[in-house]
């Protein structure tokens, strides 16, 4: 069975009485362990799918499977409930609580799981030192580089065992080093078994991945796999 | 649940304390709020104990007939116009009514104590053998006069535990003699202590002397006001009898309006629901008035919350919290303001009653503690519920894309 499956899929928003079709029929089928990254201009709704994808957004139209349930019928709290267990988000700008040290930020998806505190601890714990991080656990974001934020923003996608991992331009406001690193964080998780999807501008970042989508003005327009 | 009501809790205590001024200046009206609840029961106890030490210095069962009516707008004229009581009422009263169980007369006046080179000004009083019956402060040491002693006008008097302090410091006073306006008196009796009536003047310093010495000594001249002790259940019935005995005694028509009037501390009582209420209503007003002003800036303070955090409220909604989890977040730290405000105005107000206290007798009632924080919560609630609702139903894309 196929991990997500979008079938003609719009996302039509109405600016001024103009019809913007972010999303104008896509269909796709990512499977399990898959390694996947969408280019395309900007505007062309990379970011869109991908929060189609991570069920932050419905679709206008269309069906989405995800692990064979329907996500399009979904309401608020069954969207946050697949979220919070099945989907890890790694956003451009780290979005790191400020005031909560790397072990907090990591903890708080398994406080929405209601997961308790000891356990929380032990698995917050081993994400971050799956990232590098052991030695910056109580750091808050503001004593940590941008490769190290970005590194725990990437512990608190893993932290629940998600089904996937979706990155949107995870390497856009990171130096060529620090993106060099966080790819090698990406494709180790890969070799591991996890499924990544990423949204980037740039060919060297997209080499990592195993298959590339194009976007164009909502259509996927080029899908090529590589060995 | 449980973990997730823990760690709301920790991140409100945060927020709260991250801005202390902000949180400050807007619970000041909650804390206004408590306090002001609270220190009005404690001045309302203090006032209820007091008004019962009072009340039952005067006496429940005790009628006071006077030519004056306690808290009447009587006119002085009307008052004076009025025929005097007399003591031969005494005992025509004791002889009609069958439910006066005791029946003093009662002439009061100022004059001068002294006792060796020591001298004080107080309230004298002249009465007959039942006053004792028809006040609750009991003999400390020594005896009452008797009705021989009063008929033969023996100079005899029974003292009052504030003179005994302060002529005789640890002497014995029994046997010995005191000058009440320059005539020796010997004293045969002291009155236990008794407090300040009504938190204000102090029964302490009395003498009270018998009615025969008092009227060959100091005239027959002043007010006399009887009073008449009756069985605590039968109160108002022998108020009606007493009336008619006074009538009787008056000889007035039936068309005739009565010439005295009989009082009782139910006139006190009713004079102190009306000034309780007062107090309660002022402290209601004004509690009402900064709990809505606080509940009115909490709710102001968390929609900026709400604004300054939208990005983060995307971010926890990306990661799985649900429009639920995002509301009790912001509601609890509403509450949060709220509970750690009304602590601090019941903690102020507990300083302050120790205070009080040792002015004026009076405790925090305990309930009303209890209450002011259940309020302090429910205000939280209430002015934290539109903020947090608004929170919890912010798009999760519209918020992450938030600058
Ligand atoms: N809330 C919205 N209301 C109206 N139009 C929107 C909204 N969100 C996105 N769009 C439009 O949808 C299109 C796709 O946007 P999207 O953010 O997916 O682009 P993108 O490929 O991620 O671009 P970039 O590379 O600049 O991030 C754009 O034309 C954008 O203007
Ligand atoms: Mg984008």
């Amino acid at each position: 069975m196929s991990l997500i499956n979008l079938n003609d899929i719009y996302k039509i928003y109405n600016v001024g009485g103009e019809e913007v079709r972010a999303l104008d029929g896509v269909d796709i089928t990512i499977n399990s362990n898959e390694y996947l990254a969408i280019m395309g201009p900007s505007g062309s709704g990379k970011s869109t799918m991908m929060n189609m994808i991570g069920c932050l957004d419905t679709p206008s139209s269309g069906i989405y499977m995800f692990e064979g349930e329907e996500v399009h019928i979904m309401d608020d709290a069954q969207l946050a409930s697949i979220r919070n267990r099945k989907i890890g988000f790694v956003f451009q700008t780290f979005n790191l609580l400020p005031k909560a040290s790397a072990l907090q930020n990591v903890e708080i998806p398994l406080v929405y799981a209601n997961i308790k505190k000891e356990k929380r601890i032990k698995m917050a714990s081993k994400a971050l030192k799956d990232v590098g991080l052991e030695d910056r656990m109580y750091h808050k974001p503001n004593e940590l580089s941008g490769g190290q934020r970005q590194r725990v923003a990437i512990a608190r996608a893993l932290v629940n065992q998600p089904s996937i991992i979706l990155a949107d331009e995870p390497t856009g406001n990171l130096d060529s080093k620090s993106g060099h690193e966080i790819m090698g964080i990406f494709d180790d998780l890969h070799s591991q078994g996890n499924t990544i999807i990423l949204v980037t501008h740039e060919d060297v970042i997209a080499q990592h991945a195993k298959r590339t989508i194009r976007l164009f003005d909502g259509k996927i327009t080029d899908d090529t796999k590589r060995k | 649940m449980f973990s997730l009501f823990f760690e709301n809790f920790r991140i409100s205590i945060g927020s709260v304390f991250a801005n202390k001024t902000r949180s400050i200046l807007t619970a000041l009206g909650i804390v206004i709020g408590v306090l002001s609840v609270t220190l009005m029961g404690t001045l309302i106890s203090g006032l209820d104990r007091s008004f019962e030490n009072s009340m039952s210095w005067l006496g429940k069962d005790i009628l006071h007939i006077s030519r004056y009516e306690w808290f009447s707008d009587m006119e002085w004229w009307e008052v004076k116009n009025r025929p005097r009581l007399r003591s031969e009422y005494v005992e025509k009263i004791r002889q009609r009514s069958k439910y006066a169980l005791a029946v003093s007369p009662v002439m009061q006046r100022g004059a001068s104590l002294a006792y060796k080179d020591k001298e004080t000004q107080t309230e004298i009083f002249g009465t007959n053998e039942d006053y004792m019956e028809t006040i609750s402060t009991n003999i400390e040491q020594g005896r009452f006069f008797t009705e021989t002693e009063d008929i033969s006008g023996s100079r005899v008097t029974i003292i009052g535990h504030g003179i005994k302090e302060a002529f005789f410091e640890g002497d014995n006073p029994i046997g010995q003699y005191i000058k009440i306006d320059n005539v020796k008196f010997k004293v045969i009796g002291v009155l236990e202590k008794q407090g300040k009536f009504l938190g204000f003047f102090s029964v302490d310093k009395q003498a009270v002397l018998p009615l025969g010495a008092f009227n060959r000594i100091f005239s027959k001249r002043g007010w006399m006001r009887l009073s008449v002790k009756v069985p605590e259940d039968k109160v108002s019935e022998g108020l009606d009898e007493i009336s008619g005995i006074m009538r009787q005694l008056r000889r007035l028509k039936p068309s005739e309006k009565s010439d005295f009037s009989i009082n009782q501390t139910k006139a006190f009582e009713s004079q102190y629901n009306t000034l309780k209420f007062a107090i309660g209503g002022t402290g209601f007003f004004i509690t009402l008035l900064s709990l809505i002003v606080g509940g009115i800036g909490i709710m102001n303070i968390m929609f900026v919350t709400v604004k300054e955090r939208t990005k983060e409220i995307g971010v926890r909604k990306a990661i799985g919290a649900t429009n639920g989890m995002i509301l009790s977040q912001f509601l609890m730290e509403a509450v949060t303001i709220c509970l750690v405000a009304g602590l601090v105005g019941l903690m102020i107000a507990y300083i302050s009653s120790i205070f009080i206290n040792k002015i004026f007798p009076s405790t925090l009632p305990i309930g009303l503690s209890i209450f002011s924080i259940v309020m302090s919560i429910f205000v939280g609630v209430v002015s934290g519920f539109i903020p947090a609702y608004k929170a919890s139903k912010l798009d999760p894309i519209d918020s992450l894309r938030y600058e």
